[in-house]
This record gives C-alpha cells, sequence and structure tokens, in this order.
C-alpha cells in the first residue's frame, strides 16, 4: 500500500528510481522536500521575473523601474508588481498610460 | 509580495483608455479586451496566452493568478527580430553588454528566462572594438589545447586581435549568457565579423548601436521603439 504511493510518486524518475522501491524511496523525500522549499521560493521567483519585466517595459518609455515604483507609490498608485508586469505584457497602452502619469509627476522638465 | 487593497480591473478603469491594444510582441495575435456587462462579471482577456477562465457553478471566475508565459511559437526563429551592431571605437564591455541583453529578450517585457525570446545580434567591424586603459596590451586571455598541467597557452589582447579578432568580443558576450543548454543556444544567435560587411542583409537587422550605454533617459526613444518593433 504504501509502497504503491511512494511508487507513484516517483514517476519520470531516472532510472530505477522509478521502479524500484528502496531507491525510491530515498529520491520522493527528497522530492518533497524540495516541492516544501520551492513553494516558498515560487513566490520569490514570480516577483523577480515581474520586476524585470517591468524595468523592461519601462525601460521602452524611457523611464526606470526604480523611479516608476517609487513614484507610483508617492502617487498612492497601489498595483502590484504581477498586475503591472501583466499590464505591460498584455495592456501596453494602459501601460504607457501609467508611464505618462509618471513622467507627468516626475515634472515636466524630464525624467531624472 | 505586495497585495493590492483594491484589486486594479483592467477594463473597469475608465481613466485608463481604451482597451483596444494591439500587442508589442512581434508575431502574437492582436489582444482584446471584452467587457461581458450583462452578467456583471468581466473577461478582460480574450487571449489564451493572458489566462483562462474558469468556471466555478453558474459564476465565471476570473483567473487572475495565471501569469504570462511564452508560447512555442514565441521562441520561433522566423520571428525573431535581428539587430546589427557597429563596434568600431565601441568600449568592449559595454557593447557586449547591450548585445547579450537583446539576445537573451531582456528588453522585452515578455522576457522569461527559461525560453529563447530574444533576437539575432550582428556585430560588425569586431577587429576595431576598443577597450579603455592598458587592457590592450595587458589584458590576458588563457586557454588550453589539451588539458593538462601545464599546457596553458596565454595571450593579450592585442595578439588575439592579430589571429582570430572575433573571439574578443564573442569571448566577452559569452561570459554575460547564462551558462547552460539554453545559453549555448543563445550564443549561437551572436553572429560576429571582423569587417563592416555581413551577410545578413536578406534579415534587415535594427541597428542599435545608438543605444550602447545609453541611459534610458538620454537613450533617443524612436531608436529603442524601433528596435523593440513598435511603431
Amino acid at each position: 500500500m504504501r509502497k504503491e504511493k511512494i511508487l507513484r510518486l516517483a514517476k519520470g524518475f531516472r532510472g530505477r528510481a522509478k521502479n524500484c522501491f528502496r531507491i525510491a524511496i530515498n529520491r520522493v523525500e527528497k522530492a518533497l522536500q524540495y516541492q516544501y522549499r520551492d513553494r516558498k521560493a515560487k513566490k520569490r521567483e514570480a516577483r523577480k521575473l515581474w520586476i524585470q519585466q517591468i524595468n523592461a517595459a519601462t525601460r521602452q518609455h524611457g523611464v526606470i523601474y526604480s523611479q516608476f515604483m517609487h513614484t507610483l507609490a508617492k502617487d498612492n498608485i497601489k498595483l502590484d508588481r504581477k498586475t503591472l508586469s501583466d499590464l505591460a505584457i498584455n495592456e501596453p497602452h494602459s501601460f504607457k498610460a501609467l508611464v505618462d502619469r509618471v513622467k507627468f509627476m516626475r515634472g515636466p522638465n524630464g525624467i531624472e | 509580495m505586495k497585495g493590492a487593497t483594491m484589486r486594479a480591473r483592467p477594463c473597469a478603469t475608465p481613466a485608463v483608455g481604451t482597451q483596444r491594444s494591439p500587442s508589442i510582441r512581434p508575431g502574437a495575435p492582436a489582444l482584446r479586451s471584452q467587457r461581458s456587462g450583462a452578467t456583471g462579471s468581466h473577461v478582460c482577456r480574450a487571449s489564451a496566452a493572458a489566462g483562462e477562465v474558469k468556471w466555478v457553478g453558474n459564476r465565471r471566475k476570473l483567473d487572475l493568478n495565471r501569469n504570462y508565459y511564452p508560447k512555442q511559437e514565441d521562441t520561433d526563429t522566423q520571428k525573431k527580430v535581428w539587430y546589427v551592431i557597429d563596434a568600431e571605437g565601441k568600449t568592449l564591455g559595454r557593447l557586449a553588454t547591450l548585445a547579450s541583453n537583446y539576445l537573451r529578450g531582456k528588453h522585452l517585457p515578455t522576457f522569461t528566462p527559461s525560453m529563447d525570446t530574444g533576437g539575432y545580434v550582428v556585430v560588425v567591424n569586431a577587429d576595431k572594438v576598443a577597450v579603455t586603459g592598458r587592457k590592450e596590451n595587458d589584458k590576458m586571455y588563457y586557454y588550453h589545447r589539451v588539458h593538462r598541467p601545464g599546457t596553458m597557452k596565454t595571450e593579450t589582447l592585442s595578439e588575439l586581435r592579430q589571429r582570430v579578432p572575433e573571439r574578443i568580443v564573442e569571448r566577452a558576450v559569452k561570459g554575460m549568457l547564462p551558462k547552460g543548454r539554453l545559453g549555448n543556444t543563445l550564443f549561437t544567435h551572436l553572429k560576429v565579423y571582423a569587417g563592416s560587411e555581413h551577410p545578413h542583409e536578406a534579415q534587415t537587422p535594427v541597428d542599435i548601436t545608438s543605444l550602447i550605454d545609453r541611459k534610458p533617459k538620454d537613450a533617443d526613444l524612436a531608436a529603442v521603439r524601433a528596435a523593440v518593433g513598435l511603431e
């Protein structure tokens, strides 16, 4: 029963680890540890990616990420990075409107 | 991760303007936003790439937890944009940074580290690339023909420039690309030529030489947008 359960979790593993219980149990335990660790890491990785995507999008309009986020915060625009990267990819004109707002707030002299 | 106190729904913000925005990803279909006012709920994205609509009982549930992930066709070599950089007189590292960013696709908001969404980069006049300080005679390149102790060969940048000038730029860019299978593939998208001619005229590469070492506020926005493929 237990062996069946473990071997089911070992699908796709390399070599004997997918078929032989005594080898599989070690790899499965490791895999579960990695899953636990990476559920927490996934949130960090996602945020990292959003920031890189927002940075690329704002630089297309002549603003850099740090200034963009700072000005948004000061302007009390509480959009989170997930939404911002989503806008930058799927709604580029809306994102441009945000960047224009940032440029306006930073002053008509241009971007500092 | 900061959660928005008021979740911004793109369709519901009239101030942001029309949602009929063409996609900026080259080759991707135009995206549409739809509003279904009758049910009171919104379907803000019609593209499968953006997020699927889940049916929960009778109610439509907008799945805001799905982020963009490129599809196989977004890595299609036929759709990749070609760029050209004229290396004459340009500083080696700064040129290499620009090349590696465009190879990786970091200039695009659809950047994904696990997939190849970047473009091709052609570097011409690579033999005339410049270095500052005393690097011309002091920068050493090491290599082994046979990986045994005592068989390491060294040469300076000036010597390498005599021998195989393309390798200077290639080495610099390769060091800035990720290491691994994907990085190796990206490196094959870099084409370096010692002279001022290159055989890729048919791909009409976009000139991005002016973007070397340019801060976003100083960069010519028209050139940036042309490089990405925007109007």
